[in-house]
């Protein structure tokens, strides 16, 4: 019903104005395709500019360090502004060991980065390389999705689920095409915009997979969002191993906590899953069982559980969100579905169609009718109701 | 190289319905069972992904009078580098992509930057470890200090840090390319998915029986044939480039190029089939005909004059030491007939010969026409008569079995 209203233009009365009032409200419409433009685009560009004369990219000087907003084992970050153009950054400064020089990492980000332009990955906009630091600079995105479901606890609402999850998909098509494994997906990895625009970020543990029968460390992937063949030792992964991360996600969007939570090691995490998934056995997994770390006799016996049964949200949604889920949490690599595939599977059809059809570096919010709702609940802003006959309508929906 | 220790026939068989790269069993699996569109197609997207990283970014310097452009390296002390860079990545169990990688580096870094003699070691030695960082996980890589020591360079860390910037400041950090090895990966994967019927011919066929679908009971009981044996000729193709990306007359050809004069030289002497195979490749890979033969020829020569073509039971048998002066005189077309010399001996192959040889004729028209003044007509070059003086040496398959 939503959808309908929205199709036909006429958004519901009073939404506009907070119509993703958990970050910063600004006009729509004037906006350029970056969102690190604190100063709104063309109509500051002058002040912007009397900035910095002279400076120029690849220098330290051409960028103000403002707040940190992260610490990482191989970074910090922080918030930034460019005295070149007046645009927000983020700032991730390498921590440099004296011995090492540039961590592989940073070497990888950014050299991977160079080769990656996509409305839907990161934009690494410049590097400064001195003999003491080392600092990538980042296109600014106001918040990470791990912050966003912290903020509107209980589950997102099921169209931004949506929305968030085709741009997390036609990212990972982008890389996947390009040959780039993410190896790191997590809600702190992907960004997000005031507007909702979603960004693949962190490449540091990615990899190239360019040329066949090449084989990887199986020591990637937070543990949560590590497949079953990876936790099992296989080392010949592939895109399949984005997919579930992207999987566990989805149901972590939906349900508002994760999918596989809380485990400590490699065999309680592959029993979270058996429990759901069942105990795999050659029969139905093929190989399964010349997989390093294969122990059935470790693990309890479980039969496979429909995915609504774990997950309740899934009951108050559309049969096709269930199976869209199921297509990516499957336990055999080769069967999961790609990001291309997920991209046209009928969970997304309620979108507007041009969506499919989008250059690279267009975002999505750029189609008529692609907008974020108002999430039903907010910490910042708990004493807010939304409307009944709102609430309503969009239940029935689920 | 880099092969999993766990591998299952079984898990290899699943991955045949595989959409993203995949291991190359796979491919002669999913070849064998059915011509395979989806895995041709994906393979196809990857060559041309990485025929492209190679037009963005390779260069190699250029040599005048034995010198490297604008500096005062020679081609021997570079070629003597590449060869140590090898040893190098030998000694710290570097795969090969990262030893060409690191080539490709150096080579693309020198023909940047003016760079004097004495920094030459530094420079290659932290090409090869910028490789490794990129391409070698964490746990293989070690401490860079423990590397240098291992080396027995004479340079400091910090020395290997400062050049560490210098390159990835003067490449842009924009190191992801497309190397030689990587082709040969990649052209063996097409090999074995797009043209089933080489596979016995090329040794991909070592008598193991891979059955896609085997009793779920029978599969514990064969944990001793996880070595792939395509992998085998992979390997040996990744050798032979390391050594050609050594020779400086080797650097001017793209790894597109030379990956393909590789594969070329031991598919002629392999199969009766590989004119077709090698068109259709040339094509994909949208590699310049001429150019082409020029480097199989240079390959040919340079890998016989390191006697090092094949193990133990070499194709060819050529005086080694006249080849060096022979060949600059050489015309491709006396080239190819001396490779077909090499290549004949059965009789049945006699009946193909002037389908070969229109086959050459297509190859070869732009060189006729630059040699015209060999003029005459060529043809008599393939007669068979003419090899009769010579004992033609019997096609010998590599030890595979």
């Amino acid at each position: 019903m939503i959808v309908d209203l929205v199709r036909s233009g006429l958004s519901p009365s009073g939404s506009r104005a907070h119509w993703f009032h958990t970050l910063q409200v600004r006009p729509r419409g004037r906006r350029g395709r970056s969102n690190s433009d604190p100063l709104g685009g063309t109509g500051c560009e002058g002040d912007a500019f009397t900035w910095g004369p002279g400076l120029q990219f690849r220098a330290a000087q051409s960028y103000l360090s403002l707040e940190k907003l992260g610490e990482g084992t191989y970074a910090s970050v922080y918030k930034g502004i460019s005295r070149i153009n007046g645009q927000l950054v983020a700032l991730k400064v390498i921590h440099m060991k004296t011995e090492e020089g540039v961590p592989f990492t940073a070497i990888r980000e950014a050299s991977l980065l160079k080769g990656l332009k996509h409305a839907n990955i990161v934009l690494l906009h410049d590097i400064i390389h001195t003999r003491e630091s080392l600092t990538l600079v980042f296109e600014y995105l106001q918040t990470d999705l791990a912050q966003y479901m912290t903020q509107h606890p209980g589950g997102l609402h099921s169209r931004n689920v949506r929305i968030f999850m085709f741009q997390l998909l036609r990212g990972l098509s982008f890389i996947h095409q390009n040959r780039i494994l993410h190896r790191d997906l997590k809600p702190q990895n992907l960004l997000i915009s005031y507007l909702g625009e979603l960004k693949l970020a962190d490449f540091g543990l990615a990899r190239s997979k360019s040329i066949p029968s090449q084989t990887f460390s199986s020591e990637v992937v937070t543990l949560w969002y590590r497949p079953p063949d990876v936790l099992l030792g296989s080392t010949d992964y592939s895109t399949a191993l984005d997919m579930w991360g992207a999987g566990c996600v989805f149901i972590e969007m939906l349900q508002g906590a994760p999918a596989f939570p809380g485990v400590t090691d490699v065999f309680e995490q592959l029993q979270k899953i058996w429990t759901v998934l069942g105990v795999p056995c050659e029969d139905n997994w093929p190989g399964v069982s010349l997989l390093p770390n294969y122990r059935p006799e470790w693990f309890h016996q479980s039969e496979p559980k429909q995915f609504r049964a774990v997950w309740k949200r899934l009951n108050q949604l559309p049969h096709k969100t269930e199976d869209l889920v199921q297509r990516m949490l499957t336990r055999v690599p080769t069967d999961r579905i790609s990001a291309l595939e997920a991209l046209k599977h009928p969970y997304f059809s309620t979108l507007p169609p041009p969506i499919m059809h989008l250059k690279d570096m267009v975002s999505i919010f750029k189609v008529p009718g692609v907008r974020l709702e108002t999430e039903v609940r907010d910490i910042f802003n708990p004493g807010r109701r939304i409307k009944p006959s709102l609430l309503l309508p969009a239940a029935k929906c689920w | 190289m880099h092969l999993p220790s766990n591998r299952s026939p079984a898990s290899e068989i699943r991955e045949v319905r595989c959409v993203c790269p995949g291991c190359s069993l796979a491919c002669v699996v999913s070849a064998m069972k059915n011509p395979g569109a989806a895995e041709s197609r994906r393979l196809l997207g990857l060559l041309d992904g990485a025929l492209v990283r190679e037009a963005r970014l390779w260069k190699v310097p250029v040599f005048k009078n034995g010198r490297i452009q604008g500096a005062d390296i020679s081609s021997s002390q570079h070629q003597e580098m590449i060869l140590w860079l090898g040893e190098m990545s030998r000694l710290f169990q570097f795969c090969p992509e990262t030893f060409a990688l690191g080539v490709c580096v150096l080579n693309r870094l020198l023909s940047t930057v003016k760079a004097q003699p004495k920094y030459l070691k530094c420079i290659a030695f932290t090409s090869l470890v910028l490789a490794a960082k990129i391409n070698e996980e964490d746990e293989v890589i070690g401490s860079v200090k423990d590397l240098v020591v291992r080396s027995g360079c004479s340079f400091s860390t910090a020395e290997l840090l400062r050049m560490e910037r210098i390159i990835l400041d003067k490449l842009h950090w924009d190191l992801y390319t497309a190397t030689p090895v990587d082709f040969i990966h990649i052209f063996h994967a097409l090999l074995v998915s797009g043209h089933p019927h080489l596979i016995p011919s090329i040794g991909l066929d070592s008598g193991v029986r891979w059955d896609p679908a085997p009793e779920p009971g029978a599969l514990p009981a064969s944990p001793g044939h996880q070595k792939r044996p395509s992998d085998f000729q992979a390997a040996l193709w990744t050798r032979q480039v390391q050594h050609c990306m050594a020779c400086h007359q080797l650097w001017q050809f793209k790894g597109s190029t030379l990956a393909l004069a590789i594969i070329t030289l031991e598919l002629e002497a392999l199969t009766a089939d590989w004119f077709s195979v090698v068109t259709d490749l040339l094509k994909r890979a949208q590699v310049d005909s001429v150019e082409f033969i020029h480097c199989k020829e240079m390959v040919d020569q340079y890998l016989h004059s390191l006697e090092f073509s094949l193990p133990a039971n070499a194709i060819y048998i050529f005086d080694s030491a006249q080849i060096q002066e022979q060949e600059r005189a050489c015309s491709p077309v006396q080239h190819l007939w001396k490779a077909r010399r090499g290549r004949g001996g059965g009789g049945s192959v006699q009946g193909d010969s002037d389908e070969y040889y229109d086959g050459f004729r297509c190859l070869y028209d732009d060189e006729e026409v630059n040699q015209g003044a060999e003029g005459g007509d060529v043809k008599h070059l393939f007669d068979p008569q003419q090899g009769k003086d010579v004992s033609p040496c019997p096609p010998l398959h590599p030890a595979v079995n």
